[in-house]
């Protein structure tokens, strides 16, 4: 709890405030979704160590749930919010038996079904439910502030989880069976469903981000939703500040978005160049993250 | 006259196969509450095999364990722990990332023993095993030694009444040998039962009379420690081996 | 049809061999997941297409060249990189993100240096006119690039089984430790596999505008897909198993195209999660590799 006041609180009220005094709204949406989708990939390779390179398959699964509610359901917004969240923790559970996999077999897996997710949604075949590579349109639901709004309250929600999970019981137990899943289970816990939980949660965040993405943008194609610069950002993001901590993912979203935005969007390959070499020096001279340089020295990062 | 009750742990005719090697060729033995029985043999004989699949890491290939009178079958480690079934690691194998009272707190919230008496707090814990002044370390910040203790502490944290103990003494010097056998003595004189596999004959000596010699997955002796070591096939065993003690 | 999908499946099977050949000898030997792969393919893919534009070359002189060149420059790469990589707790996992890294800067650099247009080089440069092979007429360019991918799978095969370098390369794909133990020198062995690998990925890359169709710097995350499938398929860390992976997913693939066009592009995919799922060690693997 003190560290999401000490933290969490203080990034959600900036970002509530900064609308009064900067127009781009859509560059602050797009801070606030990144923020959450670090937090919910911290929730799982932080605590967990699996590395899911697939992770857009549930944002995507989001976006897409959100748009077939308000389709073909004629949902309000705020169902339509809670089906995308569904939508992904169902792909999740199907996807579940893939955690029986180690290491890099998970990583390649689950790429490999959120392509595959990708290509369903996507096919011409189910134009009809899904409007294939046409893209979707929801501009009856579009209303841009309200729709920050609702990123704000996830964003909320999952620092106060996420600072949860650094100091609660279950969090901790999550973190030992990271570091050893055969002690862990001597001491006494769950490491398997524990696990499971963790997958489940990381999904329901990654959902829900997608599901307010296609919310506040209305208009999206299955390659937008399903563009794997989402897994790679979020990837790198909380690599970059430190996995397992509530702060370093958001320096890694706030440094590094923010250097995106100063050079990226004009020449993506410069970008893409710097976080390559980034990553390179990060595993090879600090493979845990800024937050390791103060933990280092026995500084505890909240 | 009612009948006596079932030993704490029986294990029957145990088998363990990995491929064509049988780790363990039908093992047998039993433990009362309070008891200490040692586990000796060479490298490879299927010491640590036994204490695994007691602990549930492996599911046995043959055989039944009994803890209490209910046979174990596929029960998953995590749930023998809330038995009261627990163990040390040969090399320990703490939460490196945690916090040593982190480490413990962890066992005593998720594995306590259903039903366990006598809680001994946490701090007692601590300092009985002198990790109190190293409590909000790191547990990959902790040297070896401290580590065995960290891995003692998580295993008694759960309030064990089986307590399986690898190759403890390894890396202790004399001092910490001798508190460590103190404590272990002390926990068999408060009714815990101890299976203990050691290397260090001097150190298990301490603890029990009762010892049990393994060679290649099977008992080869069962007997006090000094007529073990008259005997001529248990000799013969360890004769070559860089371990005889 | 059937027997044109067939025999074209058993080509492009020996090619996409190729393409998971190298990424699998690397992991065999270093279990390190290359995952810039696909992106060393691309690589070898513009070498083909600047030395035919620029200096007509057809491939067949950029072939080896590019195996050779591939090759002198994937020593240094080794010993910059592995030997670091390989202290941490944790290889695997990190030379997973570590070459997604490196992925991601030659991706970056591709773009900047090439531009992003598609670009192909003409299939008349492997010979004129169609191909008769069992009463099917074929492309003459499958057909040769399937055969330079057989000999080059054959090639390795040779180096394994008849090479001293070869027995202590597949010593230490048995064990590392007991390797270790034995004296081998690990890190020249090892050098020498991750040189191997980045050069059949470049020879892969060479014949890659006749068989995947034209080449772009972005191509290298679908083909690494392709690669892990081939591999998985067959498998992981048995180079030679990569030929039962590729013959499965070539075949697969052109019977999906021939009968389930829309729904071609899914394979690879669900033949990996499937495969990884049912029988995680491959289908022709024993090596158990669960957490």
């Amino acid at each position: 709890m003190r560290d999401f006041l000490a933290v969490g609180l203080p990034v959600v009220v900036i970002f509530a405030l900064l609308p009064l005094i900067y127009a781009n709204q859509l560059l602050l949406f797009n801070f606030v979704l990144f923020l959450i989708l670090a937090q919910g990939l911290n929730a799982i390779y932080g605590f967990t160590g699996y590395l899911p390179f697939g992770y857009v398959g549930f944002f995507g699964a989001g976006a897409y749930g959100f748009a077939l509610a308000v389709m073909h359901l004629a949902a309000p917004p705020g169902l339509a919010l809670a089906l995308a969240g569904l939508a992904a923790i169902v792909l999740a559970m199907i996807l579940t038996p893939l955690l029986r996999l180690s290491g890099a077999y998970f990583a390649i897996a689950n790429l490999a079904a959120a392509q595959a997710v990708y290509q369903v949604i996507a096919n011409p075949a189910l134009q009809e439910i899904t409007k294939g590579p046409y893209g979707v349109s929801l501009a009856s639901v579009f209303a841009p502030r309200l729709s920050y709004g609702a990123a704000l309250l996830i964003l909320a929600g999952v620092f106060a989880l996420v600072a949860w999970l650094r100091h609660g019981r279950f969090g901790l137990a999550l973190q030992a069976g990271r570091d050893d899943p055969v002690s862990a289970a001597m001491a006494g816990i769950p490491v398997v469903s524990a696990r499971i939980i963790a997958w489940l949660i990381s999904a329901l965040i990654a959902g829900l981000a997608g599901g307010v993405f296609a919310w506040h943008i209305s208009v999206f194609y299955p390659e937008t939703a399903f563009d794997l610069s989402f897994s790679i950002f979020a990837i790198v993001f909380t690599l970059f500040g430190g996995a397992a901590t509530l702060t370093g993912p958001i320096a890694g979203v706030l440094l590094l978005y923010g250097l995106y935005n100063l050079i990226g969007i004009s020449v993506p390959q410069y970008f893409q160049l710097i976080y390559g070499a980034l990553i390179v020096g990060l595993v090879l001279f600090l493979p845990r993250g800024l937050a390791s340089l103060l933990q280092r020295r026995g500084i505890d990062v909240p | 006259m009612s009948p006596e009750p079932p030993p704490l742990l029986a294990v029957d005719r145990l088998v363990k196969r990995f491929g064509g090697f049988r780790a363990l060729d039908g093992v047998s033995f039993s433990l009362k509450a309070g008891e200490v029985l040692g586990l000796v043999g060479p490298n490879g004989s299927g010491k640590t095999t036994c204490i695994n699949t007691i602990s549930g890491l492996y599911p046995p290939d043959g055989g039944a364990v009994r803890f209490a009178g209910e046979r174990l079958g596929g029960l998953a480690p995590h749930r023998r722990a809330r038995l009261g079934i627990n163990r040390t690691f040969q090399s320990p194998r703490p939460f490196a990332s945690l916090t040593v009272r982190q480490n413990v707190a962890l066992a005593a919230a998720y594995g306590r023993r259903h039903g366990a008496g006598g809680t001994v707090s946490l701090a007692a814990l601590l300092a009985m095993l002198e990790l109190d002044h190293l409590a909000d370390r790191r547990a990959e910040d902790l040297n070896s030694a401290q580590q065995k203790q960290l891995d003692l502490a998580r295993a008694l944290a759960t309030g064990p009444r089986l307590l399986l103990v690898d190759e403890l003494a390894a890396g202790l010097n004399p001092a910490e040998l001798t508190r460590m056998a103190e404590r272990l003595a002390a926990l068999a004189r408060d009714g815990m039962a101890l299976l203990v596999v050691e290397h260090l004959l001097s150190f298990l000596d301490r603890l029990t009379d009762r010892v049990i010699v393994m060679n290649a997955g099977r008992e080869i002796f069962e007997g006090t420690l000094a007529a073990a070591t008259r005997e001529p096939e248990v000799v013969r065993v360890f004769l070559g081996s860089d371990h005889a003690g | 049809m059937l027997a044109h999908a067939l025999l074209g499946g058993v080509i492009y099977g020996c090619y996409f061999a190729l393409v998971g050949l190298g990424l699998n000898l690397v992991f065999g030997v270093m279990r390190i997941v290359n995952l810039a792969h696909g992106d060393v393919l691309m690589l070898g893919a513009y070498a083909a297409f600047f030395l035919f534009h620029l200096f007509g070359l057809s491939p067949f002189i950029a072939a080896p060249v590019v195996i050779v060149g591939f090759f002198l420059l994937g020593l240094p790469f080794y010993y910059l990189v592995v030997p670091r990589l390989a202290l941490a707790k944790d290889a695997e996992m990190l030379s997973l993100i570590l070459f997604f890294g490196i992925q991601q800067i030659i991706e970056a650099l591709a773009a900047i240096a090439f531009g992003s247009s598609e670009r192909s080089i003409p299939g008349r440069v492997l010979g004129i006119g169609p191909f008769h092979l069992l009463g099917e007429t074929l492309s003459r360019a499958w057909v040769i690039g399937g055969a330079i991918a057989a000999a080059a799978v054959l090639a390795l095969y040779l180096y394994l089984y008849h090479t001293r370098s070869g027995l202590l390369t597949r010593a230490v794909m048995a064990s590392r430790e007991e390797a270790l133990a034995s004296g081998i020198d690990m890190h020249r062995i090892s050098a020498r596999a991750f040189a191997i690998g980045l050069a059949l990925a470049g020879l892969a890359g060479v014949f890659a505008p006749f068989m995947l169709g034209s080449v772009t710097p972005a191509m290298g995350t679908s083909v690494n897909l392709a690669a892990f499938a081939v591999i998985i398929v067959g498998s992981l860390g048995n180079p030679l198993g990569t030929v039962a992976g590729g013959l499965i997913y070539g075949v697969g693939l052109l019977l999906m195209q021939t009968y389930a066009s829309a729904w071609a592009d899914l394979l690879p995919n669900l033949l990996l999660i499937g495969v990884l799922l049912v029988r995680p060690t491959g289908l022709l693997g024993r090596r158990v590799r669960l957490a």
